[in-house]
C-alpha cells in the first residue's frame, strides 16, 4: 500500500512558509494533516526534528523541495497546539506523535478486548503490543509509551487498572 | 511470589491472583522473546552452513549444524515451558471462576435460609388450617343460603336439564346408511401419489 501524496506536495511554493496569514493558516493545515497521515502510514510514534528533514514528507526530491528546519518547528508547534504533538526534550529536537488520540487507542484495545471475552482478564503490555493474538489489530506493534498513555485513559474511565510490578508492567480490564 | 507491590491508589481491583496470573505471563512473553531470538538465530545458521558448504568447508558447517541442533533442542524446551506456563495461567483464571460461582451458590442459600426463616412449617401449618377453617365456614354459608331451593325445586331443575339434553340429542342429524366411499389405504398418502402422477418421468428417473 504506497501512500498518497496530497496535491500540494507536488506544488514548490508549498514548501515555503507563506507570509500572508490567510494562505500561511491553510499552509500549515495542510502541512498538520500530511505530517500526521504521513505517520499513520509509516506507523510512526516518534519524530526527530533533523532526522524528519530527510524523511520524504519534508523533503521532496522529485521537485527538489525541502521544508527548513524552522518551518518543521513551526509545523510540529501547530500540532502541538492540536494535542498531536508532545515534544521529548526542552530543545525541542525530538518528539512524540499521536495521529490517534490515547483514548481513541484506548477504545480500540477495549473494543478488541471485550469483542474476544478477554474483560476481567489480565494482560502484559507485550501481550497487548507484540503477542501472536493482536497480530491483525491495529495497535499490533504500538509503542510502550503510547500504549500505557492509552491503558491510563482507560484507567481514568475505569476500564482498566495498570499493574505494576517489579519487572514491567500489566493490566486488568474490566 | 517476591512481588513488590506498586503504588495503591483507591480501592484497587486487581487482586493477588491476577498479579500471579501477570507474573507468569511475563515469564511466558520472555520465553517468546528467547523463543524468537533463537528462531531467528537458527535461520541465520542454516544459511551460514550452507554457505559454509558452498566453500568447502564442511567441517565447519558440521560444527555449526551441531551447534543448531543443540538450540533446536532448546527450542522444544521453551515450547514446553511456555506451554506449562499457559496452561498454570489458565488453571488460576478457572480457579477464580470457581470461586465466583461458590461465592454466588453461597449468596443463594443464605437468601434461602433467609426465606426459610421467614415461612416456618408451623406457620405454613397453622396457615393451612386456617384457610381449610375458612372454606369449611363458607360451605356453610354456602348449605344456608342454596337452602332456600326444596328438593322439588332440585328434581325439576334436574328434570329441565335432562330435557335440554335430551332435546339436543334428537335434533341430531341421521348417521348416513350407505357405506362409506372406498378411501386409499393410507390417506396421507395421496398427495404424494398426485405428486408421483404429475411427474412419472422423474420417479422413473430416479427408480
Amino acid at each position: 500500500m504506497s501512500f498518497e501524496w496530497p496535491w500540494q506536495y507536488n506544488f514548490p511554493p508549498f514548501f515555503t512558509l507563506q507570509p500572508n496569514v490567510d494562505t500561511r493558516q491553510k499552509q500549515l493545515a495542510a502541512w498538520c494533516s500530511l505530517t500526521l497521515s504521513y505517520c499513520r502510514h509509516r506507523k510512526l510514534y516518534t519524530l526527530d526534528v533533523m532526522e524528519a528533514q530527510e524523511s520524504p514528507v519534508f523533503n521532496n526530491k522529485k521537485i527538489e523541495r525541502k521544508l527548513s528546519v524552522e518551518a518543521i518547528q513551526v509545523v510540529f508547534e501547530e500540532l502541538r497546539k492540536k494535542g498531536n504533538l508532545e515534544w521529548m526534550d526542552k530543545n525541542k529536537t525530538r518528539c512524540l506523535i499521536m495521529w490517534r488520540r490515547p483514548e481513541e487507542w484506548g477504545k480500540l484495545i477495549y473494543q478488541w478486548v471485550s469483542r474476544n471475552g478477554m474483560v476481567n482478564s489480565v494482560f502484559t503490555l507485550y501481550e497487548l503490543s507484540n503477542g501472536d493474538d493482536t497480530e491483525s489489530e491495529e495497535f499490533h506493534g504500538l509503542e510502550e509509551w503510547m500504549l500505557l498513555r492509552s491503558l491510563q485513559a482507560l484507567q481514568t474511565e475505569g476500564k482498566a487498572e495498570i499493574i505494576s510490578m517489579d519487572d514491567g508492567k500489566g493490566v486488568k480490564f474490566f | 511470589m517476591g512481588n513488590i507491590f506498586g503504588r495503591k491508589r483507591r480501592p484497587t481491583r486487581v487482586t493477588e491472583q491476577d498479579r500471579a496470573i501477570l507474573q507468569l505471563k511475563q515469564q511466558r512473553d520472555k520465553l517468546k522473546q528467547y523463543q524468537k531470538k533463537i528462531t531467528l538465530q537458527l535461520e541465520k545458521e542454516r544459511l551460514l552452513a550452507k554457505q559454509l558448504l558452498k566453500d568447502g568447508k564442511k567441517e565447519k558447517a558440521l560444527l555449526l549444524l551441531k551447534k543448531k541442533r543443540y538450540q533446536d533442542q532448546l527450542l522444544d524446551k521453551t515450547e514446553n515451558q511456555i506451554s506449562n506456563l499457559e496452561r498454570m495461567v489458565q488453571d488460576i483464571e478457572f480457579a477464580q471462576i470457581e470461586m465466583k460461582v461458590i461465592e454466588g451458590l453461597k449468596v443463594g442459600n443464605d437468601c434461602l435460609k433467609k426465606m426459610h426463616e421467614v415461612m416456618s412449617i408451623e406457620e405454613v401449618e397453622r396457615i393451612m388450617d386456617e384457610t381449610q377453617e375458612a372454606i369449611e365456614y363458607q360451605r356453610q354459608i354456602d348449605d344456608m343460603l342454596a337452602g332456600s331451593l326444596t328438593q322439588e325445586d332440585e328434581d325439576a331443575v334436574l328434570a329441565e336439564l335432562e330435557a335440554i339434553t335430551q332435546g339436543e340429542e334428537v335434533e341430531l342429524p341421521e348417521v348416513p346408511s350407505e357405506s362409506l366411499p372406498e378411501v386409499p389405504e393410507v390417506p396421507e398418502e395421496e398427495p404424494e401419489r398426485e405428486r408421483v402422477r404429475k411427474q412419472p418421468e422423474r420417479e422413473m428417473l430416479a427408480a
